[in-house]
């Protein structure tokens, strides 16, 4: 149940037919209409196209309203699918990024001690 | 018309696939995470931006009680920047014109 985020949905609300195309393109983060031509190529050109079509749109589950919070996580998701490793990298450059600065407001306070110093100057 | 049926019918009943089992094998073992592993980075990714709020406040207030505080951040538009930039512009003209 809890990995629903990296399962295959077929996106009703963005849908023309069936919405796997608006899935494969919410899958993926590859524009709508380049999967949807994708489709239409591979169909003209293989005759392949239209029977996947169908079976994933038979198969495949609708996606959930409010599986996104925003577009962030969306787009964080996308990423996460294309390449854990990748976004767990990033990840952890965010709490690098988040610690050094952390330490500036640390150091600032220990090295200055502005409100120690503003103290003294009270009781002068 | 014998031989080629020789290699068509064994290419597209066994060498197809194979071809397919073969990329679908390892499709599974490459790119999969488990759900712990998914868990995990949703929960990692919701720290890091709660942590990331908090931080903004943080430095927010103290830059408010103490005006000589300056958060380090990467800024553009900096002339520490813009020399050397405009330098390599001026050269890659330079070389444009002389080619």
């Amino acid at each position: 149940m809890s990995s629903d985020r990296t399962k295959f949905y077929r996106d009703k609300q963005n849908a023309k037919l069936f919405g796997v195309c608006a899935g494969l393109a919410d899958y993926t983060g590859i524009d709508v209409l380049w999967c949807r031509l994708g489709f239409v190529v591979l169909t003209l050109a293989t005759g392949f196209g239209f029977p996947i079509y169908i079976a994933l749109g038979l198969l495949a589950a609708k996606k959930p309203p409010h599986l996104y919070v925003d577009r962030d996580e969306q787009k964080y998701w996308q990423r996460v699918r294309q390449s854990p490793k990748r976004t767990a990298r990033e990840i952890r450059a965010r709490f690098r990024d988040i610690d050094r600065r952390l330490a500036d407001v640390e150091s600032f306070y220990v090295s200055g001690n502005p409100r120690l110093s503003a103290e003294i100057e009270n009781l002068r | 018309m014998f031989p080629s049926e020789i290699i068509i019918v064994p290419a597209i009943f066994i060498g197809l696939p194979w071809i397919i089992m073969h990329y679908m094998t390892r499709w599974k073992t490459a790119a999969t995470i488990t759900n712990d592993d998914e868990s995990l980075l949703e929960e990692l990714y919701q720290l890091a931006k709660r942590l990331d709020e908090r931080m903004d406040t943080v430095e927010r207030l103290v830059a408010s009680d103490n005006p000589d505080f300056k958060p380090a951040r990467i800024q553009h538009d900096q002339d520490i920047d813009n020399l050397p930039l405009r330098e390599l512009d001026r050269m890659l003209a330079e070389r444009g014109e002389r080619k």
